[in-house]
């Protein structure tokens, strides 16, 4: 079928009226669900399971997937409005998002999250629609090696979320890497730094480390300047909460570059939405003009890495659909569901079910547009949240977070990792230690272990698999490059200060 | 979540006809406990019997699925241990469950401190490579491999899994050697393969059937004792020439310790109806697996052999035992 009849095709099944309420509803979930910390779309999904089959298959996968995108809209406003990142994907939206939102900002952090999730969620289906199949092929060319290749890249970005001290900032994602070997090894299923405790064979969850150390160390510092008294400034007006057309002029850049990056990371099985969201913010901050103000609230840092994750989705879909290979919980949980209602994911699975295909396509042009037209409006409401006094909002935030800790393992032991994490991020802070380094090891560490590891069962031993196979060569070099940027400046620096004094 | 004690008391009644042991029945809704997030394995298979409970209206009440992920089933082994004497508390094992604590020294609690139920199903496997292989036999491939031991690589789960187990048994007997390299999702070990990064896999065969449709995959052998019905023309290992064992993945249930006897046979006798209604024949036969129920006396027997078996071939492949 080609594409614009099969397109044709997609609507009509999307615009049945039925279809339509489904996709409304999950998107609205999914807004909700990713607004919340802690449960994520995986166990919505799941929860949901027994009701969908009743429903029929093609509106059951227009709502499941309308939950898993939307969530990652929802996704940004915890981030930026109390700087507490609901899931991996929008950690690095706190950076600057959170800055902006000190500034009185917030409504315009919001509001382009928004817009970049929907321009780069578009981005992400029409990808979806368009290069599907050959693009599905080419992934599979991405084994261990290039895998190393792609979180060496992501974790060298930690130069470029580092402080003023290089050595804090490497010496904070040395941390991140330790914390995430914490747990049971998957290669020789034996236990490692578990100090006896079984509450730890299964890891430290990243969320806990995540709204400890970002939340609760914010809290924890506040509390300490007395600053809070005062509540946060924020401009009256409605236009003043939506971004200005100087902003979204700033962020042309940052739309493109977080689609592009968030679609093609997506693809790949094995990567995952966190590190199209680093990579997209390190690409945005490496060329741009005010790369020094990056992390003090500039709003490209918050466009590129929301487009980014949002992007993903479409990108995941890509695997899932053409060959029934999941990349994540979610669209593990999504094949699953195809499983249970007679489907057989696969390779022929869209040309077997060709309207279930572009119905679910479409519903995703239409899903975007809903969840843009659902969320500029929460902008203002959202905002509102920084107008509560301190005395309210910091307990609030705390309750939140052990809330949203407790929902994702109901484990009190997790509750006292997050009061732990909490006090680690309040000293990281009086000691001036960045915390996205630590977060950014974290999330890569595990991912970043395992594909060296089988890079080296894969040549016996031989690290020179990593840099004899094309891709996974390119990446290493542009890692080492990323790594020289700081250097690259202080030779600047030196050689500006020498002209000055010749 | 709560469900109002109306609907209980609604749900109770209708239940009174279909209530088998004297005595006990669940009061309120049970939770089903896996040791996989939503979409793994065993989530999938525990939340597929949910929809068949309620479909043959065996269970007064509502079989809710709790997911306790991580230690490779070690946390959620741990979780039910502490529901000790919890009537309203069952959980779905597999064999990770029997084998990992064989290594982990901090598991407090195992498997053999639960109270077993039943065994559910066994899970036959396929031994596929990728469509255009030069290997045309099972003999190819251990031939290929014992001309260049190491050379060659499998992909699969983890070393505890039953695809490493396959393995084991086959260089075993063979004396041919090739490497495993774990990944931790199905997705993962799928496209490995696929993309010729890796030369052998074991997988589920309603999952290698699609590939095979599509002209991607060759099985070369099946992991079982008789050939599956939808691969009649593929050998069995013995067939194939290699007398091993045949380990399926098993998945049964369990309760936790310190229940009483009743409540056991309540549970065992409500999973043997089970097994025995259309839509339980429908699944299986759907995802081709093999109808494996046990009782909870038999199932200790096989627990005993597996976890033998299992010290066995963790310490073949060179992997410290602790129990």
């Amino acid at each position: 079928m080609d594409i614009l009849g099969g397109l044709a095709n997609g609507f009509a099944v999307a615009f049945q009226p039925l279809n339509l309420l489904w996709c409304f509803v999950g998107v609205l979930l999914g807004t909700l669900v990713g607004i919340m910390p802690g449960l994520g779309p995986p166990a919505t999904i799941a929860m949901l399971l027994p009701l969908t089959f009743k429903m029929s298959p093609a509106g059951a996968i227009i709502m499941l997937a309308g939950i898993y995108y939307g969530a990652k809209y929802g996704g940004s406003t915890t981030s930026i409005l109390l700087n507490m990142p609901g899931e991996s994907a929008s950690v690095v939206t706190c950076l600057d998002g959170y800055q902006m939102a000190r500034k009185g900002r917030a409504g315009p952090a919001l509001g382009i999250s928004a817009i970049a999730s929907f321009v780069a969620g578009t981005f992400g289906v029409l990808g979806l629609m368009l290069v599907a199949p050959p693009l599905a092929k080419l992934a599979l060319s991405f084994s261990s090696p290039e895998y190393f290749g792609l979180m060496a890249l992501g974790l060298a970005m930690v130069v470029l979320l580092a402080g003023r001290s290089m050595v804090k900032a490497l010496l904070a994602a040395l941390v991140g890497l330790w914390i995430a070997s914490i747990g049971t090894d998957l290669f020789s299923a034996t236990s490692r730094f578990t100090f006896g405790q079984v509450e730890l064979l299964s890891g430290i969850d990243f969320v806990v480390v995540a709204i400890g150390v970002f939340a609760l160390g914010e809290v924890l510092g506040n509390l300490e300047t007395r600053e809070g008294v005062q509540m946060l400034p924020m401009p009256r007006g409605l236009l003043n909460l939506l971004p200005t057309l100087q902003d979204l002029k700033d962020c042309r850049f940052a739309f493109a570059n977080g689609s592009v990056i968030g679609f093609l990371v997506g693809v790949l099985p094995g990567a995952g939405s966190t590190i199209a969201s680093f990579l997209s913010y390190g690409v945005e901050k490496a060329v741009s003009r005010r790369r020094e103000q990056f992390g003090t609230g500039v709003i490209e840092g918050v466009a590129a890495p929301e487009g980014a994750n949002n992007s993903e989705t479409g990108g995941a879909l890509v695997p899932l659909l053409t060959l029934g290979i999941p990349g994540s919980g979610t669209t593990a949980i999504l094949l699953a569901a195809l499983v249970l209602w007679g489907f057989r994911p696969g390779p022929l699975f869209i040309p077997d079910n060709p309207g279930l295909f572009w119905g679910l396509v479409a519903s995703m042009y239409i899903g975007n547009v809903m969840l843009l037209v659902l969320n500029l409006p929460l902008v203002p409401l959202f905002a509102q949240v920084l107008r509560t006094p301190s005395y309210i909002l910091y307990p609030l935030i705390l309750g939140v977070s052990m809330i949203g800790v407790y929902s994702t393992s109901s484990s009190l032991f997790d509750l006292w990792l997050l009061a732990g994490f909490g006090l680690l991020g309040y000293v990281m802070r009086k000691l001036d230690y960045p915390a996205a380094p630590l977060i950014l090891a974290l999330a890569l560490g595990n991912d970043f272990e395992r594909a060296l590891r089988q890079s080296l069962m894969m040549s016996e031993g031989s690290l020179s698999i990593l840099v004899t196979r094309p891709i996974s060569a390119a990446m290493l070099s542009l890692a080492v490059l990323v790594l020289l940027i700081p250097a690259f400046g202080r030779f600047n620096a030196w050689r500006l200060r020498a002209l000055e004094q010749e | 979540m709560r469900i109002p004690v109306c609907l209980v008391a609604a749900a109770s009644l209708l239940g009174a006809t279909t209530a088998i042991a004297q005595g006990f029945k669940p009061t309120r809704t049970v939770e089903a406990i896996v040791h996989t997030g939503p979409g793994g394995g065993s989530d999938v298979f525990a939340r597929a019997i949910a929809v068949m409970l309620e479909k043959e209206k065996l269970l007064p009440v509502r079989l809710q699925v709790v997911n306790k992920p991580g230690g490779n089933g070690n946390v959620a082994v741990a979780y039910v241990a502490e529901k000790k004497g919890d009537p309203n508390t069952i959980a779905f094992f597999t064999g990770n469950w029997l084998a990992n604590y064989l290594v982990a020294a901090e598991a407090k609690f195992t498997i053999r401190d639960l109270t077993p139920v039943a065994r559910l199903v066994l899970e036959p496997a396929v031994i596929a490579v990728k469509a255009d292989a030069p290997y045309k036999t099972l003999k190819d491939f251990i031939g290929a491999a014992t001309k260049n031991p190491g050379k060659l690589k499998q992909s699969g789960g983890s070393i505890t899994s039953r695809d490493n187990v396959v393995r084991q048994l086959l260089q075993q007997a063979t004396g041919a050697r090739w490497a495993y390299i774990s990944y931790p999702g199905g997705g993962q070990r799928v496209a490995a393969l696929l993309g010729g990064h890796v030369d052998i896999m074991v997988i589920e065969p309603e999952e290698a059937g699609e590939h095979i449709r599509a002209g991607n995959m060759r099985v070369l052998a099946q992991v079982t004792e008789k050939r599956l019905a939808r691969f009649s023309d593929v050998p069995t290992l013995k067939e194939a020439g290699f007398d091993v064992p045949v380990v399926p993945q098993v998945r049964g249930v369990v309760a936790p310790p310190g229940i009483p006897k009743e409540n056991v046979e309540y549970w065992q006798a409500l999973f043997h109806r089970l097994t025995q209604t259309p839509s339980w024949k429908k699944y299986v036969e759907d995802n081709q697996f093999e109808d494996g129920y046990l009782g909870s006396a038999e199932l200790v027997t096989f627990m005993d052999g597996f976890n033998d078996r299992m010290r066995g071939i963790l310490k073949e492949a060179g992997v410290k035992t602790v129990r």
